[in-house]
């Protein structure tokens, strides 16, 4: 009964050892196991062996070494740079993978997307955001309600659209739904025809005229309603007026400053309501035979009607939205300036004593630097925007100086990694060198040792690090091999571990 | 260069075995005592050497015996060749794991 079970056992074990096998050897090991484990449990019909003690059970664990290695040597023969280690492209693919990662996650982020995507607006570059003195870019209101609705007709000449927003927090009041507390843009009812952004209105609402129109974002729309598809065309009541819920926005078409949860537009005859020092922000769109190139940001000084001129900054929407990448470029100034003070930059000699044409060899050297550098600044940039403005802060100031404390250290830590792994890697195969060894003997210099010493495991050459610069060896130089020496390493003949 | 094959000892344990009649991978597993998962990946590494063939036997002799089919292994010339060297290497491996013809020799003195 034992017997049975075991073999049973055996058989299933065997079975799912040869689903380990790689598929071009399968059934051949699947059925010298099979006939072997027969003959391991029916001993009396073997005719070369009297194995009565024997285990079917530890036979198929047996199996599944054999199936073990079968797969690696699968893998090993197959020559596929990717899974061989140390290998330049192994290294390519993590870095492409960690990128690819990285710029999902940054994508899955609103705060990061709308950091990283460019404006897609009709006539983006045309836009611009009004503020006080020093107030470029912050999160504080600094246009009076009364200068707004000064400019609405004195500039004219300057401005063909202008707006006014303020954020507020209102309490909406909806039947059937529960009664939320929302962050508002209280707006001109031109913005969004300003921004570009076309809103959709529904067919089946009536709108009143000079009535209220809410515009949610999808993000409230989904948090506080649920996703109510029949939310559209309903009206709300905020502190007593009628609003009509017009639309649903994607998160994505407000960047501007403010954290908001719908828009609530209004005419300019509800507007005038406000208090003439309520402050708020204000878009427009500008004339560009007005404003100078280069774009970016100008100095505009208006006077007012009482006859006192002020100065006030038109920073462009499109400067205002890449400063995350500008902040990146600053970081990556920084640590080129401090990447010297860290790390020697000379890669080592390299004398011209290759196998292969020493173009190709040359040529290859660099691209891989190249590449290396090219994706670890990707990956920095999407991760320090990631983190900024996706995780760590909704103040788009803060995010800012976030973004410059991660990307510094990343990017100075990065390059020196890229520089060391370029020193330590064979200029003809670009795999990383192994086996390293303490040569010398103690001297002069009261050093144990006079350097280190590196091979390719492919017998290309050998690397010579010296611990201190001398006059023979003032940089780690490369020493290349003929190919007489080639039977020495392991991994230019077949791999036979049989052999020794 | 030329590289001449030097074998390890488990190796050469297996490659004697085969020699010795062991033809069938079981029969090595218990001739040398090593296991499974270290008998079957060596023998494959001698037979891509060239050191031994391996041959499934008739599937009429096997049905004949109500049994699967076995694959039994012998050596190539250049595997006998290659034992020879071997013994200088590891003089005790004939004592261990004789082969009828040297223990027939035995036997005579």
């Amino acid at each position: 009964m034992k017997q049975t079970f075991s073999a049973q056992l055996a058989g299933l074990m065997v079975g799912t050892a040869s689903l380990l096998v790689p598929r071009r050897d399968r059934s051949a090991w699947t059925a010298e196991w099979t006939a072997e484990l027969w003959h391991l449990c029916h001993p009396h019909g073997c005719d070369s062996c009297d194995a009565l003690d024997a285990d079917p059970v530890e036979f198929s664990v047996g199996a599944f070494h054999d199936a073990f290695w079968l797969r690696c040597d699968h893998i090993r023969s197959s020559g596929w740079p990717g899974l061989q280690s140390g290998s330049a492209a192994r290294c390519a693919l993590f870095l492409s993978a960690t990128a690819l990662v990285a710029l999902f996650l940054c994508l899955c982020l609103p705060g990061a997307r709308s950091a990283l995507l460019p404006l897609s607006r009709r006539d983006a570059g045309n836009l611009v955001m009004i503020s006080s003195n020093g107030y470029a870019g912050t999160q504080a209101p600094s246009i009076r309600f009364a200068d707004y609705q000064e400019w609405t007709t004195d500039t004219t000449a300057l401005f063909t659209q202008i707006a006014f927003y303020r954020t507020t927090a209102r309490t909406v009041h909806l039947p059937r739904n529960p009664t939320a507390r929302l962050s508002l843009a209280q707006a001109s009812d031109n913005l969004l025809p300003l921004l570009g952004v076309p809103v959709a209105h529904p067919g089946t609402s009536v709108e009143e005229p000079g009535e209220p129109r809410l515009i949610l974002t999808h993000s409230a729309w989904r948090r506080i309603y649920g996703s109510d598809p029949h939310l559209v065309g309903r009206t709300a009541d905020i502190d007593g007026q009628p609003v009509l819920i017009a639309a649903i926005m994607p998160d994505s078409d407000w960047c501007f400053a403010g954290h908001i949860d719908a828009l609530l537009l209004e005419d300019q005859r509800n507007l005038a309501a406000f208090p003439s020092t309520t402050k708020g922000f204000v878009i427009a769109r500008i004339r560009p035979s007005a404003f100078p190139a280069p774009r970016g940001g100008w100095r505009k000084m208006v006077e007012t009607r009482n006859g006192v001129t002020r100065g006030f900054d038109c920073i462009s929407v499109t400067h205002l939205l890449g400063q995350p990448f500008s902040v990146f470029l600053f970081a990556l100034l920084l640590a080129s300036l401090a990447l010297p003070a860290t790390t020697a930059l000379p890669l080592g000699d390299y004398p011209l004593r290759h196998r292969r044409p020493p173009g190709t060899i040359d040529a290859r050297r660099w691209i891989f630097l190249a590449a290396k550098f090219s994706l670890v600044l990707v990956i920095v940039d999407l991760c320090s925007t990631g983190l900024a403005f996706g995780l760590a802060a909704s103040d788009p100031i803060r995010a800012l100086y976030i973004q410059l404390a991660t990307a510094f250290p990343a990017l100075l830590f990065g390059f020196r990694w890229i520089l060391q792994d370029q020193r330590r890697r064979c200029p003809e195969c670009l795999r990383l060198l192994s086996n390293p060894a303490r040569v010398g003997q103690a001297s002069c210099n009261f050093l144990s040792w006079n350097g280190t010493e590196l091979f390719c495991a492919r017998g290309h050459g050998f690397l010579h690090i010296p611990e201190l610069p001398t006059s023979w060896f003032s940089t780690q130089r490369w020493l290349c091999l003929d190919p007489s020496w080639l039977c020495l390493f392991p991994e230019t003949r077949s791999p036979s571990p049989g052999l020794v | 260069m030329p590289a001449e094959p030097r074998l390890s000892h488990t190796a050469a344990m297996i490659l004697q075995a085969i020699h010795a009649g062991q033809i069938y991978g079981f029969s090595v597993m218990e001739m040398t005592g090593l296991p499974s998962g270290t008998v079957y990946p060596a023998m494959r590494r001698l037979e891509r050497d060239g050191l031994i063939v391996s041959k499934w036997e008739q599937q009429s002799i096997a049905d004949a015996e109500q049994r699967p089919p076995r694959k039994y292994y012998r050596l190539t010339r250049a595997g006998k060749s290659t034992l020879e060297a071997v013994y200088k290497r590891y003089p005790l491996l004939e004592r261990m794991i004789p082969s009828p013809e040297q223990e027939h020799e035995v036997e005579r003195r």
